[in-house]
């Protein structure tokens, strides 16, 4: 089954961000090859649903980044490889006659271009399976790589001792190629066995996606987390931070199926945002087998992540932004009536509306979510009396908040995550300490 | 004393601002002459507060509304005329005639253009002034309309005998020494007089395409009272920047100086507060407004807080940002200006008791003060159960309509509190608790 997420989400933890922006892709997006780059892509847009191929991604990562594996072929070798193999027109196959005289004259005086790209692809090809060779037998194959294990590693292993592999690597990568050689070669990698070169190319590529997320996650200091069996539904995360801020404070969060509701409170800019954020995006590149910003990762494998944090109002169809909010809900209610478990996460839940209503429906909307034992919610609000009522009705709510902590009059934010609902009446304090109520008494007195 | 608006007021109404879309400015600025505009600009910074000088501005309005008159004139014949007259002559005709002849020679010999360009500056002075002169014919013998004076001194300028050459003369036609002594006329001696003539065409230039402006958009104007009464009234008062604008009746006094004004997101309580305030600022501009039967006692400045900004560098949160700036208006209040204020949606940044808490509060405290008008809006609505006991405020709501489940806004003000519940209703209609129960 796909790992279910949408648009929406992908914008509120800024994903792949704007043409231009930092992003979550930019963070990894730093591959060799072009291919490379197109593989990574494919990963943030299809996170994977299943705990065994999520954990031999990141373990396969992980064994790279343990032995700091570099990739050791030049980028070049592959814009030439890739030419040469685009060009499938038969006509231009090298022929094995001799070339009659008049070409052999032209080519004296003017390169041919095509003849030069194939003898550039042919060399390359050679340079590249050779390189690949010594990395597989050096490295990716030694003693305690999951490499070893790995099915697509052992079939490409034995490809490079099949035709026309087998043959590459006897050439020697400086000397010039014989014309009888060069047609032999050009009609067996563009022609016949053309997909098996073109399927070790595309393991290359994805090899070099996963040494430079090992690289990344060397010099971020990710870790990476532990996929468990969906059925257990549980979440530890440890010391989580936003990996696109600097000086992000961690903080640690705690998930069962006895504790599957969390209902964040806090001021405005304690960092509930901030928070939601980033178990989002850890929770993202988790499903990816990625490596996370984060002291420790354990999960159960979800079927989709969805967030609702900067909501826009659609206010050319006349939608208000509290109807909005409702649709959301209702994709979400009808993606969990299908079964699916999933993470929720949603950032002040009905702001768009008067305190009543807000209140009514938080309460109805989050006890009716808190049923769903076998997904995850992270519910913040500004409507803390809804909390008191939610604390009663239902036992798997897991109260947290973020503080403020008041230093005179200026307000200080620990970014720490506590349990319990915010008791912070610093808007009274805010306003006394600013003696508003005092000036405008004494006004009233001095005027009269 | 001039009249208060600060930053914050400027852009939470988008008053100012000649590149600024939809700026009121902007939605005014359709005059002729730079110099115009630049008279513009400065009525705009400076409104009034003295009730005579707006009453005696509004008049000229009404009166060239009335006259349907189009101004003469375009941009570049005034850029010219204004340059060659501020140019400058010598003092004396003789150096001047001196000067002249010089430059005719080196026109002829060396191909200089300093001749050809005071000849053609001569020539649209020329015309200029004849067309101001038949321009102002149509008006400056009706000794009843409020712009008499200005205009009186403009055509006894025009009327004399000095210029009487004006109606025969071409600058081309002209000899060496006639030349000379039209341009030491116009440029020296009668410098001073010639650029009143000017300025009141700018001002004429405000005037007429404002009050074109205001026929076209059927905007009336505002009668002026002396501050002590404190009143304002309002039959129709609307968005001037917004075509089709609903228009609502807006009325305050002395004993009812404060609306609180609930209302669901979408249902225009900040499109009404801005119509509001901006009518008030032109108002005291002497500007036409979108409004009928206005009538208002001037006031000492406007403040509002429609958008606060977040200051986060400074490590303001939205709450706090909110809290200077309600410190900053009751200052201002306590001090005993008479003022309008406007507060849309106060203390929205914070956890529902404080900001009701602090809505009671601050809003009643500043009730007290019956020489300022106030209109404050909040989701909070459970406040204005207690204020309502308070008999100078006067509860409107913005309705919501729903039209099935889709929340229609008739955009119309009504007496009472917003009971508005359709967000349950919404919620029961799409049958989400159902949902997430079924299984």
């Amino acid at each position: 089954m796909l790992f279910t997420t949408d648009k929406q989400t992908q914008e509120d933890l800024n994903i792949f961000g704007k043409q231009g922006t930092d992003s979550i892709l930019s963070l990894f997006n730093r591959t060799s090859t072009l291919n490379g780059a197109r593989i990574l892509e494919e990963m943030f847009n299809y996170p994977l649903s299943d705990m065994e191929a999520i954990n031999k991604r990141s373990g396969a990562i992980s064994y790279l980044k343990v032995v700091q594996a570099v990739f050791p072929f030049s980028s070049e070798l592959f814009d030439r490889a890739e030419q040469y193999l685009a060009n499938t027109d038969e006509r231009s196959k090298l022929s094995a006659e001799r070339p009659s005289l008049e070409k052999q004259l032209t080519s004296l005086v003017a390169d041919d271009a095509d003849y030069k790209q194939i003898v550039n692809g042919i060399s390359a090809l050679i340079e590249i399976v050779k390189v690949f060779d010594s990395l597989l037998k050096n490295n990716l194959l030694q003693a305690g790589s999951p490499f070893k294990n790995d099915a697509e590693t052992i079939s490409i292993s034995t490809l490079l001792t099949a035709e026309p592999a087998s043959l590459l690597l006897q050439e020697d990568s400086r000397g010039r190629l014989t014309r009888e050689k060069l047609v032999t070669y050009d009609m067996l990698l563009r022609f016949r066995h053309r997909e098996t070169i073109q399927r070790i190319l595309r393991y290359i590529y994805q090899l070099d996606v996963y040494i430079t997320v090992a690289k990344v996650a060397t010099e971020r200091n990710f870790i990476f987390p532990k996929a468990l069996p969906k059925g257990e539904h549980v979440i530890t995360i440890g010391g989580f931070y936003h990996p696109q801020l600097k000086h992000a404070v961690p903080n640690t969060l705690e998930v069962t199926p006895d504790n599957n509701v969390v209902f964040l409170t806090g001021a405005n800019m304690a960092g509930k945002s901030t928070f939601m954020k980033s178990l989002g995006i850890a929770m993202y590149l988790a499903h990816m087998g990625f490596p996370v910003a984060a002291k420790k990762l354990e999960f159960s494998v979800l079927d989709g992540i969805y967030t609702t944090i900067n909501l826009p109002d659609n206010l050319g169809i006349g939608a208000s932004h509290f109807y909005a909010e409702v649709l959301r809900i209702k994709k979400m209610a009808r993606e969990l009536n299908t079964g699916k478990n999933i993470l929720v996460i949603f950032d002040e839940l009905f702001r768009g509306t008067n305190v009543k209503d807000a209140y009514e429906a938080t309460i109805a909307i989050t006890s009716a979510f808190a049923g769903k034992r076998d997904s995850v919610f992270v519910i913040s609000t500004h409507i803390i009396e809804a909390g008191e009522i939610l604390k009663e009705r239902c036992a798997n709510i897991s109260f947290k908040y973020l503080p403020t902590r008041m230093k005179g009059t200026i307000p200080e934010y620990t970014y720490t995550l506590e349990t319990g609902i915010t008791d912070d009446r610093h808007g009274m304090i805010i306003i006394n300490n600013e003696g508003i109520l005092e000036l405008l008494k004494k006004g009233k007195e001095t005027v009269k | 004393m001039s009249f208060i608006a600060d930053k914050q007021t400027l852009e939470d109404l988008n008053l100012l601002g000649k590149y600024k879309q939809y700026s009121i400015f902007s939605l005014f600025n359709k005059v002729n002459t730079a110099g115009g505009e630049k008279l513009l600009g400065e009525m705009f910074q400076t409104p009034l507060t003295d009730p005579g000088a707006i009453n005696k501005r509004s008049a000229i309005f009404k009166y060239f509304q009335s006259k349907q008159l189009s101004f003469p004139f375009s941009n570049n014949e005034f850029g010219m005329v204004d340059n060659y007259l501020s140019g400058g002559s010598s003092s004396q005709y003789l150096t001047a005639l001196l000067a002249l002849a010089r430059k005719k020679l080196m026109g002829t010999v060396l191909r200089g253009e300093e001749y050809k360009n005071i000849q053609n500056g001569l020539q649209q002075t020329i015309v200029l002034l004849n067309t101001c002169k038949t321009f102002i014919s149509q008006f400056s013998n009706d000794k009843d309309q409020p712009f008499y004076d200005e205009v009186l001194v403009v055509k006894n300028i025009l009327d004399d005998p000095k210029l009487e050459w004006l109606a025969t003369e071409q600058a081309n036609q002209l000899s060496l020494t006639k030349m000379a002594r039209y341009d030491h006329l116009l440029r020296y001696k009668m410098e001073k007089a010639l650029a009143t003539v000017i300025k009141t065409f700018y001002q004429l230039d405000v005037y007429i395409t404002v009050a074109n402006l205001a026929h076209a958009k059927d905007f009336s104007y505002a009668k002026a009272l002396p501050k002590e009464d404190n009143l304002f009234t309002a039959t129709a008062l609307s968005h001037p920047g917004i075509e089709k604008a609903v228009a609502n009746p807006v009325s305050f006094h002395q004993n009812s100086n404060m609306i609180f004004l609930t209302g669901a997101n979408m249902a225009g309580k900040s499109t009404f507060m801005k119509a509001f305030g901006i009518n008030v600022y032109l108002a005291h501009m002497g500007f036409p407004v979108a409004a009928k039967e206005m009538e208002f006692s001037v006031k000492d400045g406007i403040y509002t807080s429609i958008n606060v900004p977040d200051n986060l560098n400074m490590g303001y949160s939205h709450f706090y940002a909110e809290v200077l700036r309600v410190k900053n208006v009751a200052e201002q209040v306590s001090i005993g200006k008479s003022l309008v204020v406007i507060f849309d949606e106060l203390f929205k940044g914070t956890n529902v008791k404080d900001a009701y808490d602090a809505t009671l509060a601050v809003t009643a405290a500043f009730s007290e003060y019956d020489n300022c008008l106030f209109i404050i809006s909040t989701h909070i609505i459970e406040a204005g159960e207690v204020l309502k006991q308070q008999s100078n405020i006067q509860m409107l709501y913005l309705p919501t309509i729903m039209n099935g489940n889709i929340p229609t806004y008739p955009y119309l003000l009504q007496a009472g509190i917003s009971s508005d519940r359709h967000g349950m209703m919404i919620i029961e209609n799409e049958g989400i608790v159902e949902l997430l129960e079924s299984n």
